[in-house]
């Protein structure tokens, strides 16, 4: 009789309390008044939320998002598949190739987002230096200080850091694939192109899926490289939600309509889980 | 996952972000005994962490079985540690802070009359005390004490045959051109977020703005500020200034100042302790009242830091906190504070301990002078940490991308939210 709730107990109440009760307390703040202190003064009603839409900066924030999520998550993904090909063939040193890939994983985010900000400062940066010195640039570039140049340095670095996991999970995918799959398809003549297309590319969907997915929540989320490399700055040129919430909180002091974009962000998400729920069940009734 | 990045997020570096994180979990500090308080002080630079851990050294063997808990945090992390402790009532017993009374509203924090004894209550300047009150009652003790004033390069100035420094905005246009053809960068400008707030001040009350009107109401979007931006804004267009204002810090340019590559800045009285003696001893500068826009009068700008005492449930900590406050304000020891990082006292007699040693009487002669009518940020109202907030994010904006008008209308809709 009390078996079930022996099995089912523990993970039961892990769930309620670390997703559930944040998710409650996050919507029930986004509903209430609160001062610049956290004290609460009372219920809100829609008020943080209309704040919120109408904060003229909203709108670029959201389609930043957009293309910060699609654009690192898809550089990602086909860089990967390169290196997880590269990697699955059979060359000297393939061992120590490997090992070289995971060290942006290793590495601390945060630290990598610093260097990189060193690299490109406008002063000091090395990466100016070399251009000049190459005489690609007459004088310094202000790299980070331009909305448009800021994105792509940070979504570049956003695919440096990704492509170790994402490399990996393609690898596994690819080292399952068994190799007579290959050489039945030698045998009816299909060339190098046609292997890749018809046989390693649909056999490689569950990782591909399960690597875009992951990707896409990890970058969705991604805070420390935006905030250590710009701040989302100038002004608000280079947020992304997240970073724009925190801001939302921490600068202007409106930790209400902070947490409504909270709410914002948690639906966004949701939104894409169960768009990958739905594809995933899909899938598994084709196969 | 969240929580770790929530912990990432307020550290720029790593070690920061990793002490705060253990600092937070650590739960309360404070002790049951009521002999244990936990201090929170700001680093104003690398001297701060070794003058603090000796004044509690101190403190702890004049009183035995007293302990104080000492954080040090960067100021750039300042606002939103602080923040945090707050809101998830972790708040230490002292901060050492550039805001109080948005903690004063809200009920939070002592009265300064209950944490330090009347002799150090009489020894602020009243200056200083009137600017710590909320609503006619003294809660901010005044702590640290800044005024700016122009710095110049006379190296500078020469090679480009300036031969005094400016005094209205035009001189300030046409000396930062003559700098520019001589190579150098003509003015430094930071509208970055570390300090946007103070330079806009700087530059706006010299033109007849600020952040109020007469009546004492927010008034950000005032023509005078328009005018104000709408001149920076072309300064930064004929590229005059250090490229791109809106990301520059005023750490950035002060360095750069030091090195020799500004010909002129919105200089602060630690500059020379903080950043040019570490850098370049020789360097051939002077200093100047801040221009302004017809050159007849010339404002300056006041900062003042404080320290605030938070209550603690039970009011146990009260007799702990008193007792360290009283140390701390012993004049030795605060004109030591004050001297080790290059501020202005803000009690008479530290003051007086500071004033009889003349090795540096003449550096700080102008500071303390101008102090006596300088204009301060509205720190006394509780709406301004939102609008500091604001101003620091956005007013870069309105040199680069954005319009004055326009951006000044958007802070003006945040300070209003918050009234």
């Amino acid at each position: 009789m009390l078996e079930p709730v022996l099995w089912l107990g523990p993970a039961t109440l892990l769930i309620l309390t670390m997703v559930v009760w944040p998710v409650i307390e996050m919507i029930r703040t986004s509903l209430t008044r609160v001062s610049s202190t956290g004290q609460s003064q009372g219920f809100a009603g829609v008020r943080n939320y209309t704040d919120l839409f109408a904060q003229g900066d909203l709108p670029g924030v959201l389609l930043r998002t957009l293309v910060w999520v699609v654009g690192v998550v898809t550089v990602t993904l086909v860089l990967s598949l390169g290196l997880a090909a590269l990697l699955n063939s059979r060359f000297p040193g393939r061992r120590l190739v490997r090992w070289a890939l995971i060290v942006p994983w290793a590495s601390s985010v945060l630290m990598t987002a610093l260097i990189w900000r060193w690299m490109l400062n406008n002063f000091y940066g090395v990466v100016n230096r070399l251009l000049m010195d190459l005489g690609v640039l007459d004088a310094p570039v202000n790299w980070l200080a331009k909305p448009g140049l800021a994105l792509a340095a940070m979504m570049g670095v956003a695919v440096f850091v990704s492509l170790p996991f994402t490399s990996f999970v393609l690898l596994a995918g690819l080292q399952s694939i068994p190799a007579e799959v290959y050489e039945a398809a030698r045998v009816d003549g299909a060339g190098p192109v046609r292997g890749y297309l018809g046989i390693t590319l649909p056999l490689l969907r569950p990782s591909l899926v399960v690597a875009a997915i992951i990707n896409v929540i990890n970058v969705f989320n991604s805070f420390p490289i935006i905030w250590a490399m710009t701040r989302g700055g100038p002004g608000f040129a280079s947020d992304t939600t997240t970073t724009y919430l925190y801001k939302l909180a921490f600068d202007n002091q409106s930790v209400g309509e902070s947490a409504a974009m909270a709410v914002v962000n948690f639906g966004l998400i949701l939104a894409v889980v169960l768009v990958y729920l739905r594809f995933v069940r899909r899938q598994e009734d084709t196969t | 996952m969240k929580r770790h990045l929530a912990c990432l997020a307020g550290g720029l570096s790593l070690a920061l972000a990793l002490t705060g994180c253990g600092k937070g979990s650590s739960s309360d500090s404070g002790g049951s005994d009521g002999r244990t308080i936990r201090f929170v002080a700001a680093k104003y630079d690398d001297d701060t962490q070794a003058y603090w851990t000796a004044l509690i050294k101190d403190f702890e063997s004049a009183n035995p079985g007293y302990r104080v808990n000492l954080e040090v945090v960067d100021w750039e992390q300042m606002d939103s540690k602080v923040k945090t402790y707050v809101q998830t009532k972790q708040e230490p017993d002292i901060l050492n802070y550039n805001k109080f009374s948005d903690f004063a509203r809200d009920g939070l924090v002592h009265k300064a009359q209950d944490v330090v004894s009347p002799k150090v209550l009489t020894d602020f300047l009243p200056l200083f005390r009137q600017k710590a009150q909320y609503e006619g009652t003294q809660y901010g003790l005044p702590f640290i004490s800044s005024a700016r004033l122009f710095f110049y390069n006379k190296d500078i100035f020469a090679k480009a045959g300036i031969d005094r420094p400016p005094s209205t905005w035009a001189e300030v246009e046409a000396a930062a051109k003559k700098i520019k053809q001589a190579g150098y960068i003509g003015l430094g400008l930071p509208l970055g977020p570390e300090e946007a707030q103070a330079e806009f001040q700087i530059w706006a009350m010299n033109n007849g703005g600020g952040w109020t009107d007469a009546s004492g109401k927010w008034a950000i979007d005032q023509q005078a500020n328009v005018d104000t931006l709408t001149y920076l804004r072309k300064l930064t267009k004929d590229k005059v200034t250090q490229p791109n204002p809106e990301t520059t810090n005023r750490k950035d340019v002060f360095n750069q100042f030091a090195q020799g590559r500004i010909g002129m800045l919105n200089g602060a009285v630690f500059m020379r302790k903080g950043f040019i003696d570490p850098v370049d001893e020789k360097l051939n500068y002077g200093v100047a009242p801040l221009p302004s826009k017809d050159g007849s009068t010339h404002k300056t700008l006041g900062v003042q830091d404080y320290l605030v005492a938070f209550k603690k449930g039970d009011g146990s900590n009260k007799a702990a906190v008193k007792k360290f406050l009283d140390f701390f304000y012993q004049k030795e020891n605060a004109a030591e504070f004050v001297s080790t990082e290059g501020f202005l006292s803000v009690t008479k007699s530290a003051g007086e301990v500071l004033s009889s040693d003349s090795r540096d009487a003449a550096y700080y002669k102008p500071f303390v002078d101008a102090l006596s009518d300088a204009e301060f940020a509205p720190t006394d109202d509780p709406a301004w940490a939102a609008v500091d907030g604001a101003v620091k994010q956005r007013i870069g904006t309105a040199v680069a991308g954005g319009d004055p008008a326009k951006v000044l209308g958007e802070i003006q809709k945040t300070a209003q939210k918050g009234d």
